[in-house]
């Protein structure tokens, strides 16, 4: 409610000041969809589409569903982080960042997190604060001086914006790659107060990326698609965290041109030189993905004879610390 | 002549249909079947075939629905979409798919959605014992939005996995095209235009006027019942296995009605086969243009619907 | 008066149509191959009494007789045969040939999803030919002068073959060239084939002029019924219209009426 916190008054400038290697974490414009894309769009997205799309024309859902994952505007730039500000009462509006705050042993700081952080334990007792529609009451009822949000979320665009501008500190984090990921471990680690803990974490998770590449040089790139979901099959394109994931593991995307999330052809996945699906695996999600490879679109020709991998979804689809986890799963299941 | 035109069309948007999409197809390597390009060129063939068939029938249907509902309220503007018949279709078949009924059977549910809409917006525009045209639109608005709240029910019910197959059915595809599938859908087609085609010469007389037909010795009140129902069974098993898609029930008769005038008997027929050449044109070019991604059906009518039935509006004010 | 046995008769009917039209137990005999005028306000129930006849609303109590029997008893298709209707305005949204407009009036001899016969065709021209319009054969309907429309919408009647002819208001907002026209074409065909012709008119002197028989109308009921000199007094002009009139009769001759003054007491339409 202070005045001077208004959008206006976020120094703008001050992100850019820095911009080193954490740059990334307060840009959010252009970049792509939110990681935990997977589990948020059904329940928020569609809706918003459907009831345009009804009102004024089946074309309207096209180009409002389409929104959401080509265009993409950020939060208010957040303020500077400052050494002297040291957050205590952290709000994570993101599963992937809940993590990394334990990850930084920062969990202790968290009075609130979104409904999808189930990891580590220890966060399931912390207070929920909504899953897709979070309530920026509620938020700001708990006090935070500081907001953990994904810089990229559409959907907790909204909240996030609402709090920014009513002088709630919100850090925007982008993790569209595995850079991003590291550069978000240290600028969270910064703001809760434990830079050496999470520089020392960042070092080693770039340590491990590195003996994965040193692992995987010269060896065959098998041709590969990431299903984030089987029907209809969409893919990781390029420009996500997920396209990096996959070719630093030692794979060649074959919609890696393309960026974003696209939904593909029965045609194109029948006839392209698809070696490999990898597929994020869950309870929930395999038997969706099942059906769709025995009768679905997936049932036919190439991307039907393809070796499949599958790689716990928790771990796969959140960029956060165990995505190195799953990097590293993924580069030693991969066939060469 | 003119329906060797029409047939000619078809045949060019089918065999178009067939060679564009997200790959490309060789047909002598189709015709010969020899080798690995032959065996993949029959699995594309298997993959396209039952999608332009499909293409072709919803495209037929929905045309049929629009001109004989045109006809029938004496409105140019009647269309399967504006007239909150779609959204109940796609509300029918969304319930179904959230009750766990096969998805073979969602026609007939989107078919009970569309009667019960079609139902509920004529008694809505009815005053004084006579359906009124701007009671009617707006009823048609009323009904949508109604639908559209309980989509929004339905999505919020439904697991966020079937939210999101159910959100790309609605968008309007024709992806999941199988010979089972054109199997279920073409009774429902096949009654409902037998149905309409066979009224053409009564909604010659509705479209001078319910009073006209009336006079003229119809039973307008069981005439207008019997189109609603027919235009509701083609609409319903469109939605139900393509989605919603617009435009093609508004635009193709006006297109067809430039030709052939206002006459019922060449617009039904010819309004069928348009709408089923521009579908599948439509289809084509949305797997073509983004390959290897497909662009929404519905994207691409609007697309080309759009700009068409503003030049219509400009040419006849 | 009405000793000829009635080819239509309304008995005790009731209807509705639109917010303020009604006929409220009507009672009235039509003869074979005369010109009955019905002459009321507006919202005395003339065109709805017209709509029951023709079977575009149905009564809401009472009944129509043709020839005795009652109308809704017969098959539609068979009354739309012997009944033939003219609307007063046809609004056309769709534009739709003159020629087909006038084929429509062979809709009650049609069967299923035919293509309308070279027969059909014959008739519809001759029925243009009747009626002075056969040259708008190709113009659109929807662009034709009201007059014109209006003589197209009489060629559909006996392009119908129908006996009775029902006319809502053919005179209203025609110039006198095209009033004429259409008074000269009907009254030429009613004569050439016998038909019986009711019409609608709010114009007391055509009807005077015109009729064989008037039936005026107050509140959808029946207020006098009979040959113009009978019919149209003074008082009973009076107490359907609020207007004082004064009506000259000649001995065996149709009576001259000319309005003077709005009466007091009666606002017009009240």
């Amino acid at each position: 409610m202070t005045p001077g916190r208004s959008r206006r008054a976020g120094p703008r400038a001050a992100p850019r000041a820095q911009r080193g290697k954490d740059a990334a974490s307060y840009s959010g414009a252009r970049t792509p969809r939110a990681p935990d894309y997977a589990q948020r769009l059904p329940r928020r997205h569609y809706p918003d589409g459907l009831l345009a799309g009804l009102a004024a024309g089946a074309f309207l859902v096209a180009l409002a569903l389409g929104a959401p994952a080509c265009s993409r505007r950020s939060a208010p730039p957040s303020p500077a982080p400052a050494p002297a500000s040291l957050a205590a009462r952290v709000v994570s509006l993101a599963p992937n960042l809940t993590e990394i705050a334990f990850a930084v042993g920062a969990g202790e700081r968290l009075v609130g997190v979104s409904d999808f952080s189930d990891y580590p334990p220890a966060a399931l007792a912390i207070p929920r604060v909504g899953g897709v529609d979070v309530s920026a009451e509620r938020i700001a009822s708990l006090h935070p001086d500081l907001v953990l949000a994904s810089g990229d979320g559409g959907s907790i665009r909204g909240a996030a914006s609402a709090l920014a501008s009513s002088g709630v500190p919100v850090l925007a984090v982008s993790t569209t790659s595995l850079d991003e990921v590291l550069a978000a471990i240290r600028v969270v680690g910064a703001r809760l107060g434990r830079a050496e803990a999470a520089d020392e974490l960042a070092r080693r998770l770039d340590a491990r990326r590195r003996a994965v590449a040193a692992k995987t040089a010269g060896a065959r790139r098998p041709r590969a698609i990431l299903l984030v979901w089987p029907d209809p099959p969409q893919a990781a394109g390029g420009r996500t965290f997920l396209d990096d994931v996959l070719s630093r593991a030692g794979a060649d995307n074959l919609v890696g041109g393309r960026p974003g999330w696209p939904v593909l052809s029965s045609e194109w996945l029948a006839t392209a030189p698809i070696e490999v699906v990898v597929v994020p695996d869950s309870p929930g999600n395999r038997p969706v993905f099942d059906r769709s490879f025995s009768t679905g679109p997936l049932s036919r020709g190439r991307v039907k004879a393809a070796r499949i991998v599958r790689v716990d979804e928790s771990v796969l689809t959140r960029p956060g610390p165990r995505v190195f986890d799953a990097l590293e799963s993924l580069a030693a299941d991969l066939p060469r | 002549m003119l329906w060797l035109a029409a047939g000619l069309l078809l045949a060019v948007c089918v065999l178009c249909g067939l060679a564009f999409g997200g790959v490309r197809l060789s047909f002598s390597d189709l015709w010969s079947g020899a080798g690995p390009a032959g065996q993949e060129a029959r699995l594309i063939a298997s993959l396209r075939f039952p999608r332009v068939l499909l293409a072709a029938l919803v495209g037929g249907s929905l045309a049929l629905a629009g001109a004989s509902l045109q006809a029938l309220l004496k409105n140019p503007l009647a269309d399967p979409f504006l007239l909150g018949t779609s959204g109940g279709a796609a509300a029918g078949a969304a319930l179904a798919t959230l009750a766990g009924i096969s998805p073979l059977l969602s026609p007939g549910a989107a078919f009970a959605g569309a009667a019960v809409s079609s139902a509920a917006v004529a008694s809505l525009a009815r005053r004084g014992g006579r359906l009124d045209l701007q009671r009617l639109l707006l009823a048609g608005l009323i009904a949508n939005a109604f639908f559209s709240a309980v989509l929004l029910g339905v999505f919020s019910l439904a697991s966020s996995e079937a939210a999101r197959s159910m959100l790309f059915w609605m968008m309007g595809s024709l992806a999941d095209a199988s010979p089972a599938k054109l199997l279920a859908l073409l009774p429902y087609a096949v009654s409902g235009a037998a149905v309409l085609l066979l009224s053409a010469s009564r909604l010659n007389l509705f479209a001078v006027g319910e009073e006209n037909a009336a006079a003229l010795g119809v039973n307008t009140e069981r005439s207008k019942a019997l189109v609603f129902l027919a235009a509701s069974l083609l609409t319903g098993a469109a939605v139900a296995f393509a989605g919603v898609i617009g435009f093609v029930g508004l635009l193709v008769p006006h297109a067809a009605r430039a030709v052939v005038g206002n006459d019922q008997r060449l617009l039904l027929p010819l309004s069928a086969i348009t709408g089923a050449a521009l579908l599948v044109a439509a289809d084509a070019a949305s797997r073509f243009a983004a390959a290897p991604t497909e662009l929404p059906i519905g994207a691409v009518t609007a697309a080309i619907g759009a700009p068409l039935f503003a030049w219509l509006l400009l040419r006849n004010p | 008066m009405s000793d000829a046995p009635a080819l239509l008769e309304a008995r005790r009917l009731e209807a509705s149509y639109g917010p303020n039209a009604a006929l409220r137990g009507l009672d009235a005999a039509i003869p074979a191959g005369e010109i009955v005028a019905v002459l009321g306000e507006n919202g005395s129930g003339k065109s709805t009494l017209l709509k029951v006849i023709s079977r575009i609303v149905p009564p809401a109590a009472g009944e129509i007789l043709l020839d005795g029997v009652p109308i809704g008893s017969l098959p539609r298709r068979e009354t739309a045969r012997r009944i033939a209707y003219v609307p007063q305005s046809a609004e056309l949204v769709f534009s739709i040939r003159s020629l087909d407009l006038v084929l429509q009036g062979r809709a009650p001899y049609a069967r299923g999803f035919s293509a309308d016969s070279d027969e059909d065709r014959r008739r519809a021209l001759e029925a243009m030919r009747a009626c002075d319009v056969e040259g708008l054969a190709d113009r659109d309907a929807a662009a034709l002068s009201g007059g014109e429309r209006r003589r197209v919408f009489l060629a559909r009647a006996l392009a119908q073959e129908a006996s009775i002819w029902l006319l809502d208001e053919p005179t209203a907002g025609l110039d006198p060239r095209h009033r004429f026209q259409f008074l000269e074409a009907l009254t030429r065909e009613h004569r050439a084939r016998r038909t019986t012709v009711l019409l609608v008119t709010h114009e007391i002197e055509l009807a005077a002029e015109l009729a064989d028989r008037i039936i005026l109308l107050r509140d959808g009921r029946a207020l006098a019924s009979g040959p113009p000199a009978e019919a149209l007094t003074r008082e009973s002009i009076r107490e359907a219209f609020a207007v004082d009139a004064r009506v000259d009769h000649y001995p065996g001759g149709r009576p001259r009426v000319r309005l003077e003054a709005a009466a007091p007491g009666r606002g017009p339409g009240a």
